[in-house]
């Protein structure tokens, strides 16, 4: 063949195979469909080939057995040809050359031939710019750089790009496989401030900057997660905490799961023992009916573990004897066809849920079937599961008011008596009979599921004891066992004290000097403690008794509290949380002034004052005339009552204040920090007498009670800066800190005095031997023995499971549980403000 | 008939008024043995204090009661400016004489009436103090203004209400104002009851209206103690069945009557309303 060329051709061809005989063999393949386009244009590719081939071999390569493609797709030579030479102009461009030449047919395809132009035109400025990020704009697939929006597409992605690169130096390479993402789930307009931020994150940090470019870093996800448009859950965790416990009376435990937009629609999860919420979902209905939905399985036996083992037996599957379960088993001996299954089943046992879930939730079905009526279009595959889940639950809302009318198919399961392996037959038997599509992508799976219901088999269950099973034990032995289990505990607990007194004598030396190193810097603390040597008590500090519920007595000089001065301080910390919470502190200043008026109720009936008492005055004359000697008190004076009320704040400084928020934002620190800030501020504006005081503990002797500010001490910067440096240690032993912060009181003369605990957790200690009973004992004994010196105890707390414990120990309406930790620096000072009306 | 209805709406009345003939009892269901318990402190004359939640039925029963007992009700709004002249008494200038006027526990120590000291907690500490020595074995009132002391009348009997679950731990009864009632624990009734109750408070109100306002009613109740100072309670409910009989819709008037009143906070009433939308919304 090569023969019938003339010259030119074939001379080119023969200094070809000489210098390469794979290229010779590559060029005489594409050449015929080359040579359709005439001569010249033939002589003008091949001289092409033989420059880049010159320039970089593997570049020439890439030319080569890129063009046939081309040829066929764009039906031209010339335009491409040229566009390729031009990466003669870069040194090691070849990467870039390569990826131009495979996306080109693509280019051609989509684009057209203008928009191909623009979008070679677009790369060789990057490729001008910097070689490695023009190699990674053409190394993209058109189509991805497009995202369905031709060359549009590709400006919006790039235009961003330039502006970083001209401003902060980022690359594009970096860059883009992120914000094509990014733009696919937001918008275009998501696209710079997301990578403004990832450009100051990589000035921090390099790995740190391009795992959030990858979009693998919490903080790039959280960004991301934030802008998705939809019902937030994470921001509503504490209204379905509320549903929850209305409908199901427990509160079963609701945590954030890891979904994240590329993971398709996002679903409610369960696994037996927790629900599992993506953080944004695409409807409040949707949210909340999924809610509900995840939590009936979990009422209504989808994890029972008897009902389980029978339907894996039914499956011929072993079911594992203790630990999580998979369900996978199940699905795998579909093989291909194991979604369609899935779909199946899970149609199934959701019916049976929520047939049953109407009995518990009024109206649930109405509200699950009018979701799924306005729904948007399913794909056709998908469609078919839709419907037949709607028509399912119309049936089951039938069956709800009219006994008696169930069809053949579902009728078994809309029986309360149905468990999840009943689900497993009737799926299996409409599995084997139905014509249901075949399902293959995810996209359509999901797309099957009603709006609030979800694959139910997407994490490893935890088989739980069947619900009416419980019920059925006895009562009596139900408490039987408890109390076995209970006393067992405190059996326990007694050795573990008893052992503790033996040792005492050596281990108290030890203690004491790890407090000593772990506490505050003894330095600032010296002079405050060499007071109270010289006045007689030990450097072990002040004893007091502890209640020992066991023995029923107290135990006496048990607990020792060590007074000090909190070391640390942080003014920056405080300065940053003044500036950041200044209009709190403007707003809660504004409310405090509104309210002086009724607040400083002006004191009537007084010997003198601004004003005359109206009602004295009357009843004055009245008296005079009737011929009495009424004391001449007819004024009212309007002035702060000093000393009428005296406060302290007692704050909680265990470890675990310094935990992570679960909804992010920082770490509980910061925000009791915040808080203490403010309520110290706002006291500033009311005027009442206050102190301010952390405690934690490790064992009974190392009580540290740190006063941040005392009664009589003004808010001094020091102080501010000290509720700054706030931070966790140790452990919560409150009533020895309870009895510690009542004796303070007796510094002050005021009448009311109000004792606001801050805490984030029950009682514990090193040393309580894991009987919580113990100290839970204990802190109620010292509440008791406040509220006998005059002292009021209230507790605010942030810990969700307060209400289990608060009750007993602060007594009813003695406590508050603060749903919103965020909440927390602005309602301490209202609570306050509200305690004391 | 209608002249009987004249007498008692828009008309001023006397403060101590026992009940006349043909009056009709007030409406009270009994939900234990209350009924029992008033009775035989009455017939002892010990001084009762009902403790229980906002409008659970504490001054309903009382009515009640001083029906049953054929005795005058004397009821006094306890509030923080009430002083202990406006209990006992105070001279009047009347040209140029002065007058003693009894004040409403004087007229009902002398008259033998129920006197219903509404809310003592909100009354400040040295009013309260007062009632100290008509509580006891004494059953005297100290009129100091006069310099006289007045024993109560054979039928006099003292009540207080108390509601403990205010937050405002400032404010309590003195132990020693505490101990000197018996007293009697209320809380929302029971479901039955309550149904009843408020079939017998709205005319016209279906035993279905009732069942689902009954069942959202302690479905809102769960949420105590989430920030709720006070909780749903029978009167809501009594009253979101009279806006439904006024023609209102049963999503709104539960709004209206048991969400909106209780509470601020945006996502309380969110919770709240899903409640009710759940037993109304068809």
């Amino acid at each position: 063949m090569a023969t019938d060329h003339p010259t030119p051709i074939s001379e080119f061809l023969r200094q070809l195979k000489e210098a390469s005989v794979v290229a010779h063999r590559e060029v005489e393949q594409v050449l015929p469909a080359i040579e359709a386009h005439g001569v010249q244009v033939t002589l003008a590719w091949l001289d092409a080939c033989r420059r880049l081939f010159d320039f970089d071999r593997e570049a020439g390569k890439a030319f080569i057995r890129g063009s046939r493609e081309v040829e066929k797709v764009s039906e031209t030579v010339l335009p491409w040809t040229e566009q390729a030479l031009v990466f003669l102009r870069w040194r090691g461009s070849w990467r870039a050359l390569e990826g131009f030449m495979a996306n080109l047919p693509r280019a051609f395809g989509s684009l057209g031939h203008a928009g191909e132009r623009r979008w070679s035109e677009i790369g060789f400025s990057w490729c001008a710019r910097q070689i490695e990020s023009g190699g990674a704009y053409f190394a993209t697939p058109v189509l991805d750089l497009a995202g369905r929006q031709g060359v549009i597409g590709i400006e919006q992605l790039a235009q961003p790009a330039e502006e970083l690169f001209e401003t902060r130096k980022l690359l594009l390479g970096t860059y883009l496989a992120g914000a094509i993402r990014v733009r696919n789930l937001l918008g275009a307009q998501a696209i710079l401030p997301w990578a403004l931020r990832g450009a100051d994150i990589m000035q921090a940090g390099r790995a740190r900057g391009e795992a959030y470019f990858r979009l693998e870093s919490e903080e790039s996800l959280a960004l991301l997660l934030e802008h998705l448009p939809g019902y937030r859950l994470a921001d509503r965790n504490r209204l379905l905490g509320m549903l929850l416990e209305v409908w199901f009376g427990t509160d079963y435990e609701l945590k954030e799961s890891s979904w994240s937009p590329e993971k398709g629609r996002p679903f409610v999860e369960i696994d037996g023992r927790s629900l599992y919420f993506p953080a944004v979902m695409a409807s409040r209905d949707e949210a909340i009916l999924g809610v509900l939905h995840g939590a009936s399985h979990m009422r209504f036996g989808t994890f029972d573990s008897l009902a389980m083992k029978e339907m894996f037996s039914a499956a011929k599957v072993e079911f594992p004897e203790s630990g999580p379960v998979s369900w996978a088993p199940l699905y795998t001996r579909y093989g291909d066809d194991a979604l369609r299954f899935q779909l199946i089943f899970d149609l199934c046992e959701d019916l049976r849920v929520d047939f049953q879930a109407q009995h518990l939730i009024p109206n649930y079905l109405p509200r699950l079937i009018a979701a799924a009526q306005a729904a948007p279009p399913r794909p056709v595959e998908a469609a078919a599961y839709f419907n037949l889940a709607l028509a399912s639950l119309d049936e089951a809302l039938a069956a709800t008011r009219a006994r008696g009318v169930r069809s053949k198919r579902f009728g078994p399961l809309l029986d309360s008596t149905a468990t999840v392996a009943d689900a497993f037959r009737v799926a299996t038997a409409i599995y084997s009979n139905d014509g249901l599509p075949h399902v293959s992508e995810l996209e359509v799976f999901h797309a099957a599921y009603l709006p609030g219901r979800g694959p139910n088999s997407s994490r490893l269950a935890h088989p739980q004891q069947r619900q009416d099973q419980q019920k059925q034990q006895t009562q009596s032995g139900a408490d039987s066992q408890e109390q076995q289990e209970q006393g067992e505990e405190q059996n326990e607990a007694a050795q573990n004290a008893e052992a503790g007194d033996q040792q005492d004598g050596g281990k108290r030396q030890e203690v004491a000097g790890l407090g000593d190193s772990s506490g505050a810097s003894g330095r600032q603390a010296s002079k405050a403690e060499q007071e109270q040597r010289n006045a007689g008590s030990s450097d072990k500090g002040k004893p007091y008794p502890e209640w020992d519920y066991r023995e029923s007595r107290y135990k006496r000089n048990w607990s020792w509290v060590q007074e000090k001065k909190l070391g640390e301080s942080n003014m920056a910390e405080t300065g940053r949380l003044v500036k950041q919470y200044s209009n709190a502190l403007k707003r809660l200043k504004k409310a405090i002034q509104a309210q002086k008026p009724t607040r400083l109720a002006p004191l009537v009936q007084q010997l003198d004052g601004d004003d005359m008492d109206i009602n004295a005055v009357v009843s004055y004359v009245a008296e005079k005339i009737a011929g009495r000697s009424p004391k001449p008190a007819i004024y009212r004076r309007r002035e702060m009552r000093q000393r009428e009320i005296a406060v302290t704040l007692l704050a909680d400084m265990s470890t675990s204040i310094m935990q992570h928020l679960p909804e992010g934002g920082g770490r509980l620190v910061d925000r009791v920090r915040a808080g203490v800030l403010l309520f110290a501020e706002s006291m500033e504006e009311v005027g009442d007498s206050y102190s301010i005081a952390g405690f934690c503990s490790k064992y009974r002797d190392n009580v540290t009670y740190y006063t941040i500010k005392d009664f009589a001490q003004p808010l001094t910067d020091d102080v501010r800066g000290q509720i700054g440096g706030m931070s966790g240690r140790l452990a919560t032993r409150m009533g020895a800190a309870i009895r510690h912060a009542t004796a303070c009181f007796e510094r002050v003369d005021s009448r009311r005095r109000l004792l606001l605990i801050l805490s984030d957790g029950r009682p514990e200690d090193y040393d309580d031997g894991g009987d919580r009973r113990y100290l839970h004992e204990d802190t109620r004994m010292a509440v008791k023995e406040a509220v006998s010196k005059g002292v009021h105890p209230f507790c605010i707390t942030v810990d969700t499971m307060a209400n289990q414990y608060l009750p007993q120990i602060f007594g009813r309406g003695h406590y508050l549980v603060l749903d919103h930790i965020n909440s927390l620096p602005n309602k301490l000072p209202e609570i306050y403000l509200r305690l004391r009306r | 008939m209608k002249a009987a209805t004249n007498r008692l709406r828009g008309v001023e009345r006397d403060i101590v008024q026992a009940p006349q003939a043909g009056d009709k009892a007030p409406y009270y269901e009994p939900q234990g043995n209350e009924v029992a318990v008033f009775e035989a402190a009455y017939k002892k004359r010990l001084p009762v204090m009902l403790k229980g939640p906002t409008g659970c039925g504490k001054t309903r029963f009382l009515e009640f009661m001083a029906f049953q007992l054929n005795r005058p009700l004397v009821t006094v709004s306890c509030h923080e400016d009430l002083t202990s002249s406006d209990l006992v008494g105070r001279f009047l200038l009347e040209g140029a004489e002065t007058v003693w006027q009894d004040g409403p526990l004087t007229r009902a120590v002398k008259a033998g009436a129920i006197c219903y000291l509404d809310e003592i907690v909100e009354a400040r500490t040295d009013s309260t103090v007062i009632i100290h020595s008509l509580t006891d074995h004494r059953r005297k009132l100290t009129v100091e203004k006069r310099g006289i002391e007045i024993e109560a009348h054979e039928d006099f009997m003292l009540v207080i209400s108390y509601n403990p679950g205010y937050q405002t731990v400032l404010k309590d009864l003195k132990p020693s104002t505490k101990q000197r009632f018996i007293a009697i624990n209320f809380d929302f009734p029971p479901e039955d009851i309550e149904r009843k109750i408020i079939v017998n408070e709205v005319p016209g109100a279906s035993p279905e209206i009732a069942h689902q306002l009954v069942a959202a009613g302690r479905k809102a109740r769960l949420l105590k103690d989430h920030g709720l100072e006070e909780s749903t309670s029978t009167r809501a409910l009594v009253y979101a069945a009279s806006m439904m009989g006024a023609g209102l819709d049963a999503v709104t008037a539960c709004q209206v009557a048991m969400v909106n009143p209780i509470t601020d906070d945006i996502e309380l009433s969110e919770a709240l309303m899903e409640i009710v939308q759940a037993h109304f919304s068809v």
